[in-house]
């Protein structure tokens, strides 16, 4: 039997694996996420947060400077 | 952006019943998805709503929306005058809701949790299973880009999938 991993880097044909890779979602990301921990999981969240919010301030500073 | 940990320890440690439901119980089941606030489901209780108000009164929630101006006493007569809320903070978005679409209430959704252990704290998550039936009676368009990846990682994890 294949590992969820396994499962995920090479969907079967027909399969939700399949249909949400053609939707556009990469894979390699959950794949990415499975072998973290739930903390290093929450973690990576937290620093998204926080790069979109310095994201928002420098794109905000530019339209000030225009 | 909520500050995480700040707002999940204070929940835990004051003994709060409540369970992660929304994006960040998503990105416990291993989702890439990205939110910015935190969503729980919680116990309407007398008792826990008094949690509550310890556990996030430090933290200064006003409904999000109404002007600043306006006057908002964040207390155990304000959760019990409603049921879904959607608060700003000093730590960010805090949204809770009594019942979840699609799932149900606290105690439903307690029983349709998994443990997960963040913060060396033990939470209850929403189950992938649940989030899945959360999001598919939820069905706005933010709900519609998520499903197929909650619906691949519950195939993943089927042992039946295959």
């Amino acid at each position: 039997m294949r590992t969820p991993e396994e499962k995920l880097l090479n969907p079967r044909p027909g399969s939700k694996i399949a249909e949400a890779r053609d939707f556009g979602i990469d894979l390699t990301l959950i794949v990415g996420k499975l072998r973290k921990t739930p903390q290093q999981r929450i973690d990576d969240l937290q620093s998204a947060m926080r790069f979109h919010v310095e994201l928002d301030k420098a794109r905000e500073a530019r339209l000030l400077k225009k | 952006m909520i500050e995480l940990k700040d707002a999940i320890t204070a929940l835990v440690d004051n003994d709060v019943e409540f369970v992660l439901i929304g994006g960040v119980a998503i990105t416990l089941h291993s989702s890439a998805y990205v939110t910015e606030d935190l969503d729980l489901c919680y116990s309407r209780t007398n008792t826990n709503l008094v949690k509550l108000c310890a556990a996030l009164g430090r933290f200064k929630p006003r409904a999000r929306g109404i002007p600043d101006e306006l006057p908002f006493i964040f207390d155990e007569s304000t959760l019990r005058n409603g049921t879904n809320f959607t608060f700003s903070t000093t730590i960010g978005d805090i949204d809770l809701l009594a019942e979840v679409a699609g799932v149900g209430d606290y105690t439903v959704a307690k029983e349709k949790s998994v443990d997960f252990t963040i913060y060396d704290r033990v939470v209850k998550v929403l189950s992938l299973d649940a989030l899945i039936a959360a999001k598919q009676a939820a069905n706005r368009p933010k709900d519609q880009l998520v499903l197929p990846e909650l619906l691949a990682l519950r195939e993943a994890f089927d042992p039946d999938s295959e």
